[in-house]
């Protein structure tokens, strides 16, 4: 009786290394192999990450990392749109779990609740992130990065309160969504500027929202109800015009963005910019009509076939010129081209994917009712197409994110371009090159890694809901 | 034969008016899209040439012809007064040369690590996770400039003049130099004409596919051991053997030499480290895109089959070798057939560590003052008939796996 | 409905875009348009019209060239070039501050330049012939005379080309730097391997892990990057005494606009005339002698001699931004070079400093 096994828990971890180490003779000599040469090229790294890495080139210069030449003075325009990015999000981010909780409510399913520090464990890359970078902001002894604490503070507190959009009862839902489109079109025009002719996005958001979402569903007449809508949402979009007539105040443009900023920023706006005309560039390419469906395809192929720098360096050298005669087009705004044309080209071939990917019935349970071709495709089709597609989406903003990376060779001064210019100074000519770089390779790694993991979470769930 | 004629009829009694007729609306449709496209494409062209008369760039391809008047790095051998279409030739060999040997590389290092995502092994499994989360989400471009500096710049190699040589055994030939600018290995140097021995190794390879699937339906149809590897590999061993002789024999061993001022490394197969860190980079880089593509193809071949394979007590080995890999293969092809693809596009990121091949020096050449819409043109043909071609050899392989599998 | 909000996202965000470049590219387009009248047919007060319509002076700049245009920690040009982009500003504008740079890469300048992109290129850039004859581009009065040089560490002892037979030499891709060298070396037979490298900071640490023997680039270039490798404590550097090339460097504008030319030439020169009649930033506006060439030069009177400049313009120049020898001053001997005995002294001291009289 005195002599008993070993307690369980020592046991059952001595089996773990036995079953996941040591499982047969060849699997054995591989760990014995490998552990030592882990554990070493692990201390090395580490040695150099807090021993002998020499920061200051990263520490001094953390703000050129962040926003490189954006005017100093005006850096509050990207702290306030920080703030009201994470306003946007976290309105978005309730809404979106406050509508899964319906359907999930709906189809009687419990209720999975998230919680902060699950969403904080998902993305730990970024958290890890933002704190080398708010490590980094401590010991910088220049000072000159404002309140760093305040700034990840706030924007956390601020996307905490937006989250509570959860709670709305479902009839708000979609003001939830409009909230959000607002903060972001607001987000964006806080360093862009909110000029007279800044109206047009935001008209159309809630010109569109109150054409599809009017209540004049008692009325009998079509016509009617098409003609009151369309009242009503010019009314609106006239009230906007008007009002970004008043304020009419200029911001900075992304010709002046640069470094971390620009990175996330020009990726964003390609992606978005390019989507639309993916989804034309899909719809044509399997349409039935021959000349469409080969330029489309041709278009394709042309753009997938060559490599995004080729492209890059034609927009540099030739764009300009294909433009009539005295047409401007800063560096900028040409990359910001040709990388929406490269990317449209790319979602095109994802959505193609997912439309091809959707059963035929679709379409014929649509026929069967009647629908003309146009509806079928926007009724149908399209949203259960869309939808299956958005991981690769996803996946296709990470790669857009990573080849932004290649805007430094044509002279842009993006996140990976900003190297150039510091050990250009006097106090880093030739110090702390590896480091910047790996930094760099860091501050890339962590938001590819985080958006990839959140990528495949919503495959996993569209998986889940099929 | 009463409704036969009398459809048209009836048709015709309905036609709808033609602005709602759908013929008439696909022809006018495609006819409108044609011409605004084409409209598009020749205004901008149209700007284009009359903008470049305006500042009187040259708008004709006479370029090619003229002197290129800069040196190649590492292609000491060119001289630099010849034309520039030698140049763009060189350029194309090397970014030929950076994509085979990293799909070569993307090949091999996917497959390990994306089998190691499955392994028992826990440390084996957690290394190929951590390698595919590490080299998946960092630009190629940064992962370039990181290899050329951490290998090179920044690694254990010695110097030029302090070059480690490894000798063969028990004579002065050196089988290996490494330094940190350029690594050499034994290759092969012709001493007179190789078109014998090359006409002679193609019918030889020739033979040995024949041979491949002579032995492949012999098995088939009688079941005993086809050994077609080895019908294989002899009969091209052979060829090689005749070739060498009957040609009078063109080749030699080249061995690598150190030249007398140690600046030099003559003979040999010579690496440099541009094309080091171009290939591995990309190797890397990409085998973490295959090693997930492989691991979803191992994964999405069904239990049963790993499930049958054991009961029928084949090894571990065995398993994969024969029933898992060639079906997962099939399933893994096409999207491999894209990182491919990625890769022989990628290495136009060379530039960044002053590797030759066609983007970088095509760059170099317009900076210059060579136009620069005709010399990216060529750029971007070279890559689409890279592209274009290797898709659709692809394609023909992909399309002839499926077909078996049925 | 859902994929209509979608959609409406989707555009809506695509159309904030639009509108938020729009504004520049509205104004851009004007100042182009304006630029153009002149540009094309070689009229006067095309381009200098635009640029006084628009207020301010793009001007096109190297971000990575130590002593001539380098990006502090606070995300502030400045250099000897960017000066002199300055020294524009205050001339044809009276505000030094109204300029905005546009970071270029050597290979795409002139295209900058073509295009319109950019009014002037102050981009360390060598007058060659071609460039002048084939990019469309008009060399201006020369701010910096420099020359191509050769650095190897101390220690190999070299001091001529011909011991650098068959060795890896760091240069930079795009530049006259890469053009010479494989002149000069193919025209003595000298056999070399050239390592190319996009930008410094990846040349400086192969050349002093020894990955090259030889460093060959700008004089100017060279020094700085010698005194940045020794002051780290790094190996003696020896730059050799033989400079193979001339390189002229100074501000360009594009082919067809000589008033534009001559109000820049005119802003820059300004500087060296201002340092030979003794003038500097602090007593150029208490000038009170009788010279009556440095009167005219001060705009006495509202003298104007009809470069289409305000007749205080070098007033402006030198106070805001300083003379010849002030702007030297403040970048130059930091890298390494001085004034004394190089060809950048005022010819009355034996330099190349020599400008038109002003009167």
């Amino acid at each position: 009786m005195t002599t008993t096994a070993p307690a369980p828990p020592q046991q059952s971890s001595l089996d773990w290394v036995k079953k996941n180490l040591f499982r047969n003779w060849w699997s054995g000599l591989i760990t014995v192999v490998l552990l030592p040469l882990t554990l070493y090229v692990a201390y090395r790294a580490l040695r150099f990450l807090f021993v002998t890495g020499q920061w200051d080139a990263v520490r001094v210069n953390l703000t050129l990392f962040m926003q490189g030449t954006f005017p100093r003075d005006e850096q509050w325009r990207l702290i306030t749109q920080i703030m009201i990015f994470a306003l946007a999000f976290g309105i978005g981010l309730g809404t979106n779990s406050a509508a899964s909780r319906d359907r999930a409510e709906d189809a009687g399913l419990v209720v999975e609740r998230g919680s902060v520090a699950g969403t904080l464990a998902r993305m730990w890359s970024l958290v890890a992130f933002i704190a080398l970078l708010l490590f980094f902001a401590t010991t910088d002894d220049v000072g000159n990065f404002i309140n760093p604490f305040l700034v990840v503070g706030g924007s956390m507190v601020i996307a905490g309160a937006g989250y509570q959009a959860r709670r709305l009862p479902r009839r708000f839902r979609n003001v939830g969504w409009l909230l959000t489109m607002t903060f972001l079109v607001i987000g964006f025009q806080t360093v862009s500027g909110f000029d007279a002719g800044g109206w047009v996005p935001l008209g159309i958001v809630y010109g569109i929202s109150v054409y599809s979402i009017a209540p004049v569903d008692r009325f009998d007449a079509t016509w009617l109800r098409i003609a009151l809508r369309l009242v009503g949402a010019g009314v609106v979009v006239l009230g906007i015009r008007a009002i970004y007539a008043v304020v009419d105040t200029p911001g900075i443009g992304w010709d002046e963005w640069s470094g971390l900023h620009l990175t996330l920023m020009v990726s964003a706006i390609a992606i978005v910019l390019a989507f639309p005309l993916g989804l034309l560039l899909a719809l044509a390419r399997r349409s039935t009509l021959p000349a469409l469906r080969m330029m489309a395809t041709a278009y394709i192929e042309v753009i997938r076939g060559v490599p995004l720098i080729t492209l890059l360096f034609m927009g540099q050298f030739i764009l300009g010129f294909m433009m009539p005669a005295g047409t401007l087009l800063s560096a900028i705004t040409r990359a910001i081209a040709v990388m929406t044309f490269f990317s449209a080209a790319y979602i095109a071939e994802i959505v193609r994917g997912g439309l091809q990917a959707l059963p035929k019935g679709q379409t014929e349970a649509g026929q069967a009712m009647g629908m003309a071709p146009p509806p079928i495709m926007r009724r149908i089709i399209l949203p259960q197409a869309l939808t299956a597609v958005i991981p690769a989406m996803v996946g296709q903003f990470i790669s857009l994110f990573k080849d932004s990376s290649l805007l430094s060779i044509i002279a842009v001064l993006e996140f990976l371009g900003v190297r150039k210019i510091i050990h250009a100074q006097e106090a880093f000519r030739g110090v702390g090159i590896a480091e910047t770089l790996v930094f760099v390779a860091i501050g890339y790694w962590a938001f590819a890694f985080a958006m990839s993991r959140e990528s495949q979470r919503l495959e996993r769930r569209l998986r889940v809901t099929r | 034969m009463t409704t036969e004629t009398q459809e048209p009829q009836g048709s015709e009694a309905a036609r709808p008016p033609f602005y709602r007729d759908v013929r008439v609306i696909r022809v006018v449709g495609q006819l409108v899209a044609v011409i605004v496209v084409f409209g598009i494409a020749y205004w901008l062209v149209n700007n284009l040439i009359s903008n470049m008369n305006r500042l009187g760039i040259s708008t004709s391809f006479d370029f090619l012809f003229g002197p290129t008047n800069t040196a190649i790095p590492y292609h000491e051998e060119f001289a630099i007064r010849s034309p520039v279409w030698q140049m763009s030739l060189v350029g194309i060999k090397n970014t030929f040369l950076a994509a085979i040997f990293g799909v070569i590389l993307a090949s091999v290092v996917g497959l390990i690590v994306g089998v190691s995502r499955l392994s028992d092994n826990w440390l084996v499994a957690r290394l190929a996770t951590f390698y595919v989360e590490f080299f998946r989400n960092i630009p190629p471009l940064v992962l370039i400039i990181f290899f050329g500096f951490a290998v090179f710049t920044f690694g254990p190699f010695p110097i030029f003049s302090e070059s480690w040589e490894l000798k063969l055994p028990g004579s002065d030939d050196t089988l290996l130099i490494i330094n940190n600018d350029r690594w050499g290995v034994p290759g092969f140097t012709a001493t007179g004409s190789l078109v014998l021995f090359w006409v002679i190794l193609a019918a030889g390879i020739v033979i040995a596919a024949y041979m491949w699937r002579r032995r492949t339906k012999h098995f088939e149809q009688t079941g005993q051991p086809h050994h077609r590897v080895l019908w294989f590999t002899g009969v091209v061993v052979a060829s090689l053997v005749v070739a060498y002789i009957a040609s009078g024999q063109p080749l030699d061993v080249s061995w690598p030499v150190i030249s007398e001022n140690r600046r030099r490394v003559d003979g040999g197969f010579i690496a440099n480290w541009g094309w080091i860190s171009v290939t591995f980079a990309l190797g890397l880089y990409t085998a973490s895109h295959l090693a997930e593509i492989i691991r979803g193809s191992i994964l999405a071949v069904h239990q049963g089959q790993s499930e049958a394979a054991n009961a029928v007590a084949l090894s571990a080995f065995q398993r994969y070798r024969f029933v898992v890999l060639p079906q997962a293969m099939r399933i893994a092809l096409p999207p491999t057939i894209n990182q491919y693809l990625n890769l022989v596009k990628n290495t136009s990121l060379g530039t960044a560590v002053g590797y030759a091949e066609i983007t970088a020096l095509t760059k170099t050449s317009v900076g210059n003052g060579r136009p620069a819409f005709q010399s990216f043109i060529i750029v971007m043909a070279v890559y689409l008939v890279f592209s274009l071609s290797i898709s659709l050899t692809l394609n023909v392989v992909n399309r002839r796996l499926q077909l078996e599998s049925r | 409905m859902k994929i209509t909000k979608l959609l409406a996202a989707f555009v809506a965000l695509m159309l904030i875009l639009a509108a938020c470049s729009s504004d520049d590219d509205a104004a851009a387009t004007t100042e182009a348009v304006a630029g153009e009248d002149g540009g094309g047919d070689g009229d006067t007060g095309g381009k200098l019209a635009a640029v006084i319509a628009a207020d301010k002076i793009v001007c096109g700049v190297n971000d990575g060239l130590p002593g001539f245009g380098v990006v502090d920690d606070a995300g502030v040009y400045n250099g000897f070039d960017i000066d002199f982009c300055r020294v524009v500003a205050a001339g044809v504008l009276g505000d030094a501050d109204k300029v905005e740079y546009k970071p270029l890469t050597a290979d795409v300048r002139f295209t900058a330049l073509q295009s319109g992109d950019i009014d002037l290129l102050i981009r360390n850039t060598t007058w060659t012939a071609t460039r002048d004859g084939q990019e469309g581009a008009t060399f201006l009065f020369t701010v910096f005379y420099d020359g191509q040089g050769m650095m190897v560490p101390a220690s190999t002892g070299f001091t001529t080309l011909e011991d650098l037979a068959d060795a890896n030499i760091c240069v930079l891709s795009g530049t006259t730097t890469e053009l010479n060298l494989a002149a000069v070396f193919g025209a003595r037979g000298i056999p070399f391997n050239s390592v190319v490298f996009e930008d410094n900071a990846q040349l400086n640490p192969a050349y002093q892990e020894g990955q090259c023997e030889g460093w060959t680039s700008d004089a100017s270039q060279l020094a700085a990057f010698k005194s940045a490798i020794e002051g780290e404590g790094g190996e003696d550097q020896f730059i050799m005494a033989e400079i193979i090339s001339k390189e002229p460097l100074g501000p360009v504008v594009s082919d067809g606009d000589t008033e534009w030319a001559q109000a820049v030439e005119w802003s820059v020169m300004a500087t060296v005339q201002a340092w030979e009649f003794g003038l500097d930033s602090g007593n150029i506006g208490s000038y009170a002698g009788d010279n009556p060439n440095i009167l005219n030069f001060i705009g006495t009177d509202n003298f104007n001699p009809g470069l289409g400049l305000p007749s205080d313009f070098a007033v402006q120049v030198v106070t805001q931004v300083g003379n010849y020898k002030e702007i030297f001053d403040r970048h130059i001997p930091a890298i390494g070079l001085s004034l004394e005995g190089g060809p950048n002294n005022i010819w009355t001291e034996g330099g190349l400093m020599y400008v038109p009289p002003y009167r």
